[in-house]
């Protein structure tokens, strides 16, 4: 074992650091620290083509597809920094997600037709998973689609598809052959989500954002084509999707930065004539979350050194999953703690900017925003597989319970 | 002792639910909660009719006297329909200061109005940034004759958007302690900023640009005005805990429901033992916060030091239950919990407000460390 970092990691955060210093507009730095999850999508877009000009636009495919050849530990350099000036993270569902697996089994002509776009920040996507009986028990969706002539058409509804509103494109599991086993039967096809017979419906979240949706399918046709792999493998790409990024799950970049800003706005905040992060109190508050976030931090590290771990990968990607989601909603909580009453405002999307009345600093400008990030980080123990989904996991594949 | 309701409190328990489940269901909830003010004043009309604004108040201003016992009850039924009026500022903390200052014009008159329904006050004592520990610092009243000019801003004030009259506290010019004013809310030269707050009812900041108030106003001065804000505060978190504790019983009753109906995996997810485990949990913690409300109870008359303590103990178990049964309630839903169409995450936002509303579990923890450990 040796713990000290690759000679060239310093030199290469510099530079990561000094081209985001140069190139990340200010307002969009303000307005992704206010709401970091799930950014603008406008910002997005920009953000990506900023990042694609420069050869970044996903540091994680391989180079013939536009990626880069760095080692893990500089991924993890560059996420850090991207993190640490409230820039923007990459599109889950499009680099992080369907990306890969298009690489892993994607056509030619599919990978020529939506790679390029994808890593140019020019078409948004969305993952259409889930449906209203098909949550956790993900392989009994019954949204199905059959081969008509040289057209896939598709019938049913799925649920809780982020972005749909806003995505130019929609990766979809359909049922393809009702009389096969349940996960056998499912394909995975890639729907533009402008089609005929699609419609979207917006639903309101409980801190008020819109970007969850429900999606109903009603006879879409797409040409066969835009079948992934092959008929009934779905369940196999959708599996390598959600496990492609396996560190992504700690969250810890985004935990990370979240945790600064607690500390930032209990430096700001008095109590009883003394800042707050000076109370015993508050300061042990914010230890015990750091040396957890330490603790999870080296998990990460031992995956991205390679470590040969002795239990199954499966497993211990859940680990990090439940640990990371569940410091997602601790920060958030120090967060708010930190903030003590001015917490309970709420901001519309709108009125995101700090009021300062009379040099009465009554609503300084870290408060905007944390309040609805606090109610969103509830759903970190719930998308990508429950923390329960993820326990049944650990003792599944660790312990072979 | 005896836990058991009086024949007349199962009455009020029962008028209660049942008038609530009639007004207040979900939807209504929610159609109430879109337009302003925020709340129902066909119910805040209602709650007047019944009596139930006169719980507790004086007999001399149309009040029906009786213990705490009985405004906590009508509270849990409140908080289990997570209704929006502002009671507590109204008829508990405000209430509670007025019948006990000094000035007698001002009680009877306005108390008379609470009771019939005709006025809701709020409380203006906190100020920014000043967390929990509101002294009235920056908020000055200058002498101008008989009279006050008020100066300065309290900030999320609770209630204060629909409310006719504030109570504000202020620091008397030149004098160590602070005094209390009642000031209609529009007042020349008052200001304010409404907004909501997550548990959906209202707030505002509230600006004082050289107010005049009127002697006749000043509803007490010097060394009570503490001990009388904190006793108001103490009887308006008490409230607030049986708010809470109805809120979580309600919840968890609800989170039992989903977990019989939700079918996963070909049966209803109820039959994971995991998820029995976490319904049993949430369960312990409600049997324990009906407790400690109870503890609180016993104490709300009880000398200074020992009620606060009390109250304090109080709110410091319920707020880690509300933590617990709120977070809990979401996770077993699922994404459902997530959404705005849905009862749980309302729940939720009810009980993360109240943790944070009079003290915060830290603030009240460390109140009843200063009494436990002499
Ligand atoms: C913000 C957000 C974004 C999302 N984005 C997307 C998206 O883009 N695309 C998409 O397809 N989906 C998305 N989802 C959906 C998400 O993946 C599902 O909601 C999730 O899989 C859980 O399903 P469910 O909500 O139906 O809960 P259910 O499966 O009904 O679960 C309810 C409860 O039962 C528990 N449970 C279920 N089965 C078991 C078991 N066997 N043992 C023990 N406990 C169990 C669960 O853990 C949970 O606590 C998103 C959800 C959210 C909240």
């Amino acid at each position: 074992m040796h713990f000290e970092p690759n000679s060239g990691d310093g030199a290469f955060r510099a530079e990561v650091r000094e081209f985001i210093r140069q190139h990340l507009p200010p307002d969009m730095a303000r307005r992704s620290y206010i709401c970091s999850q799930p950014p603008d999508i406008e910002d997005f877009r920009r953000w990506q083509g900023i990042l694609h000009d420069r050869g970044w636009g996903a540091p994680h495919w391989p180079l013939e597809y536009g990626g880069t050849d760095w080692t893990a530990m500089q991924r993890h350099i560059f996420m850090e920094e991207i993190y640490r000036a409230d820039a923007i993270d990459y599109g889950w569902q499009g680099t992080h997600m369907i990306g890969p697996v298009l690489i892993a089994f994607g056509s030619q002509a599919q990978k020529k037709r939506f790679l390029p776009p994808m890593l140019r920040g020019e078409e948004i996507w969305c993952q259409g998973f889930s449906e209203p009986n098909a949550g956790s028990d993900l392989a009994s969706l019954r949204t199905r689609a059959e081969l008509v002539g040289d057209e896939w058409v598709i019938h049913g509804q799925k649920i809780w598809t982020s972005d749909a509103s806003e995505a130019d494109w929609g990766f979809f599991l359909v049922r393809t052959d009702p009389e096969a086993k349940p996960q056998r039967g499912i394909s995975m096809l890639l729907v533009p989500m402008n089609a005929a017979g699609i419609r979207i419906r917006p639903i309101e979240a409980l801190n008020g954002g819109r970007d969850l949706n429900e999606v109903f399918l009603d006879g879409v046709r797409v040409p066969c084509e835009n079948l992934v792999g092959e008929p009934g493998k779905g369940w196999t790409y959708a599996k390598y999707l959600l496990e492609k990024e396996r560190t992504a799950s700690a969250y810890l970049y985004r935990n990370k930065r979240e945790l600064e800003k607690a500390k930032q706005i209990a430096r700001a905040e008095h109590t009883a004539g003394m800042r707050l992060i000076d109370t015993p109190e508050f300061a042990r508050k914010i230890a015990r979350v750091e040396a957890d976030l330490l603790a999870l931090e080296w998990s990460v590290l031992r995956i991205l050194a390679g470590e040969k771990n002795l239990h199954d990968a499966d497993a211990v990607v859940s680990a990090l999953k439940i640990r990371g989601s569940e410091m997602q909603q601790r920060v958030a909580e120090l967060q708010l703690d930190a903030l003590g009453p001015r917490a309970l405002r709420v901001f519309d999307q709108q009125d995101r900017s700090a009021e300062v009345i009379e040099g009465t600093p009554l609503w300084p400008s870290y408060v905007p925003g944390r309040l609805g990030q606090f109610l969103y980080a509830r759903a970190a123990t719930l998308y990508g597989g429950t923390r329960e989904v993820q326990k049944n996991i650990i003792a599944r594949r660790a312990f072979g319970l | 002792m005896d836990f058991n309701l009086t024949d007349e409190q199962e009455m009020l328990r029962e008028g209660a639910r049942r008038f609530l489940r009639e007004h207040y269901g979900f939807e209504q909830r929610r159609a109430i909660s879109a337009h302003l003010p925020g709340f129902s004043v066909e119910c805040w009309n209602s709650y007047a009719e019944l009596g139930w604004l006169a719980l507790g108040q004086p007999e001399d201003a149309g009040g029906w006297t009786c213990s705490f016992v009985e405004t906590a009850i009508l509270m849990e039924e409140f908080g289990r329909a997570l209704a929006l009026e502002p009671y507590v500022s109204t008829a508990v903390l405000c209430a509670r200061i007025l019948e006990r200052c000094g000035n007698v014009e001002a009680r009877r008159s306005m108390l008379t109005a609470v009771v019939e329904g005709k006025v809701r006050l709020a409380l203006a004592h906190q100020e920014p940034g000043g967390r929990y520990d509101a002294r009235p610092i920056s908020v000055v009243a200058t002498r101008s004759g008989d009279d006050f000019v008020l100066q300065g801003w309290k900030s999320g004030v609770l209630d204060a958007p629909a409310a006719d009259h504030l109570i504000v506290s202020a620091r008397l010019e030149g004098e160590e302690n602070p005094a209390l004013f009642l000031i209609d809310a529009a007042a020349p030269g008052l200001r304010m900023n409404a907004y909501p707050l997550i548990d959906g009812t209202r707030a505002a900041d509230v600006g004082f640009e050289a107010v005049q108030v009127s002697a006749s106003c000043k509803l007490a001065e010097g060394s009570v005005v503490d001990e009388l804000l904190q006793e108001a505060l103490d009887r308006a978190t008490l409230a607030r805990v049986a708010m809470a504790l109805g809120a979580m019983e309600s919840v968890v009753q609800l989170t039992a429901e989903y977990l019989q109906s939700r079918v996963q995996f070909g049966q209803p997810i109820g039959r994971f033992q995991a998820l029995q485990h976490r319904l049993a949990e949430m369960f312990v913690e409600v049997q324990e916060t009906r407790s400690i409300l109870y503890c609180g109870l016993a104490h709300v008359d009880a000398e200074a030091a020992q009620r606060s303590a009390m109250v304090s103990a109080a709110k410091y178990v319920t707020a880690n239950a509300a933590r617990i049964v709120g977070s809990q309630a979401i996770q077993l839903h699922g994404s459902i919990a997530m959404t705005a169409e849905y009862a749980a995450g309302h729940y939720y936002k009810h009980l993360f407000a109240f943790e944070k509303i009079h003290g915060d579990a830290d603030w009240h923890l460390d109140r009843f460390a200063r009494h436990a450990a002499v």
